[in-house]
């Protein structure tokens, strides 16, 4: 039994369980990897010391901030547990855990979903190919482990991160071999200057520009990746022009050779606990993906049961910091503590605001999912091509859940999470639809893989019924 | 080498791990993942259906593309898993 269990140690989760906290709550803080800070504030192991002057500027600064937030949590009521998966969790907050101890069931009074993001993507010819990576991979490899993925490096997708990445890995010692942004070069600086709507963003923009001319790394805007090549690994790559619809323009093509690609096409909810604990879901247009719908207290529909961070919608880091404080004190205050803190409304509105249409102006093109080739593979663990995707949309598969029943597509390991929104991209263009009436995979348990000895100690120590049955939709005759 | 240790982090203790029957230098901290990348491995497993080759891709523990075998157990996220001092990996891209 804890009294506030939050899920996620990067800044969200970090912030909301420091703010419970020092309410006085009893906080216990899950996090799936080895230590907090979150993929945003990715820190290196103790044994692992990143000089602050030797290390690329742009890292030196996010492991120091990283490292002031996540000290907040050397407070005697947080708990913080680590390498522990928060595999299931039901709509009245119990909590099943997968942890160094095994298999762990935990009763909260409150819990706060900080789970993140993942990186959206567009399948391409090859991407399945080992040197393809996101662009937040490489990111990860260089900051949590000191390793540069790759010495000649193509970078794809869209938005301001892109550029941010190449800084780094430039700055790191690798070639940047170039930038492919599918925005055109116009739409790309008018969505940047809306975006940043801050004077400091737009210098941290500019920088980066500036770094980029320096390094001599071209950035092709109007361009996206067509092919990876290579047979057992990235040998190059095929990027072709796009046409405003997004679809691209034969006769274009221009081959780089490069050993790594890293694509990104901007970020998409992790909302596979809030939706296995039966919280409302709205479909954000910005970001064409579902996100988790929250009281201004950021409580959602189910009563206990908060959502902080990426997991409401792409907001970025600020905006999370300050949902998870407003949350954790909000928490604790239903507990009977005394939240006392400073009101940080106001610069969450500010911060939120200055992010909410991003997705909108860094939208990819449904031309781009359109002119994805039959052969492409969209479920990397199914092996599902796009093919096969339109071909079931076009005899009736017209929802991501429904296309499991055709193909298995989203039912591998990952269970969907890296290709159903791309997914419903595609069957919704096939159709005429849109990826709203797609809808999501259902959410199942275990979200992630883990042993059946894990599932085994959680189901013997149930009064009744299977942890399964805790969901509703969830047919007790397929159970049973 | 493809990937590469970068200057300006201080590796505090060399390790060695096993990937396939031999040694291969690391340091703790390190995941398995970054090891194998530095050591030159790229291709990690291979797709149950096509057999296609395939490596490190998310690097946050949600793709569950780069599994490998870790003291005999099989289907390890390699990027999740640490590195420890005479760990046995097996890397099947055959």
């Amino acid at each position: 039994m804890t009294e506030i269990a939050v899920i996620g140690a990067g800044p969200a989760g970090v912030s909301a369980a420091v703010a419970a906290a020092g309410a006085g709550a009893k906080v216990t803080l899950i996090e799936e990897v080895a230590r907090p800070g979150g993929q945003y504030y990715k820190q290196p192991a103790a044994s692992l010391h990143p000089h602050p002057r030797s290390v690329p500027h742009s890292l030196a600064d996010n492991l120091q901030h990283g490292r002031e937030l996540i000290a907040g949590l050397k407070h005697p009521n947080i708990d913080l547990r680590c390498n522990t998966l928060v595999w299931n969790i039901t709509p009245d907050r119990a909590l099943d855990l997968y942890g160094p101890k095994g298999a762990e069931r935990l009763q909260a009074k409150k819990v706060i979903v900080a789970a993140g993001a993942y990186e959206r993507i567009v399948p391409f010819s090859g991407w399945t190919l080992p040197g393809v990576t996101t662009v937040g991979a490489a990111q990860l490899m260089l900051k949590g482990q000191g390793v540069l993925i790759g010495q000649k490096i193509l970078i794809a997708g869209t938005g301001p991160l892109l550029q941010l990445a190449a800084v780094q890995l430039l700055e790191a010692g690798a070639e940047v071999a170039a930038i492919v942004e599918l925005q055109s070069q116009v739409g790309f600086f008018a969505n940047a200057s809306k975006l940043f709507g801050q004077w400091g963003k737009i210098g941290q923009g500019m920088a980066n520009q500036k770094r980029l001319m320096e390094g001599g790394v071209p950035i092709k805007y109007g361009y996206a990746a067509a092919r990876a090549l290579g047979s057992n690994q990235v040998e190059g790559a095929v990027i072709a022009k796009v046409d405003s619809a997004g679809r691209p323009v034969s006769g274009s093509e221009e081959t780089i050779v490069v050993d790594t690609i890293c694509i990104n096409f901007g970020f998409t909810p992790a909302t596979e606990l809030t939706r296995l604990a039966g919280c409302e879901q709205r479909f954000d247009p910005n970001f064409a993906s579902f996100a988790t719908v929250t009281n201004p207290d950021f409580e959602t529909s189910v009563r206990g049961i908060f959502a902080v961070g990426e997991v409401r919608g792409i907001g970025g880091v600020e905006a999370a910091l300050l949902e998870g404080q407003i949350a954790g004190a909000v928490a604790a205050r239903q507990l009977g503590y005394q939240a006392d803190g400073q009101d940080v409304r106001k610069e969450w509105q500010k911060a939120r605001a200055s992010v909410e249409s991003l997705g909108a102006m860094f939208a990819v093109k449904p031309g781009l999912f359109e002119s994805i080739p039959d052969e492409v593979l969209v479920c990397r663990c199914e092996e599902v091509t796009a093919g096969a995707l339109r071909s079931a949309a076009r005899s009736g598969a017209t929802t991501l859940n429904s296309l499991k029943a055709w193909n298995r597509c989203g039912m591998g390991r990952c269970q969907g999470r890296t290709c159903g929104p791309a997914a419903a991209q595609i069957i919704a263009a096939e159709i005429g639809s849109n990826p709203e009436s797609a809808g999501t995979f259902t959410a199942r348990i275990p979200i992630k893989p883990v042993p059946m000895s894990v599932v085994g100690a959680v189901e013997e120590a149930r009064p009744t019924g299977t942890a399964m049955e805790d969901h509703v939709g969830y047919g007790k005759a397929v159970v049973r | 080498m493809i990937a590469q240790r970068v200057k300006g982090f201080e590796r505090e203790t060399p390790i060695t791990i096993t990937v396939n029957g031999q040694p291969v230098p690391a340091f703790a901290g390190e995941s398995i993942a970054a090891v194998l990348m530095a050591a030159g491995f790229r291709a990690l497993r291979c797709a149950e259906a096509s057999g296609s080759p395939r490596g490190f891709y998310c690097g946050m523990g949600m793709c569950f593309d780069c599994l490998v075998t870790i003291d005999g157990v099989p289907n390890q996220r390699s990027c999740m898993a640490e590195a420890r001092n005479g760990c046995v990996v097996e890397v099947r891209t055959e």
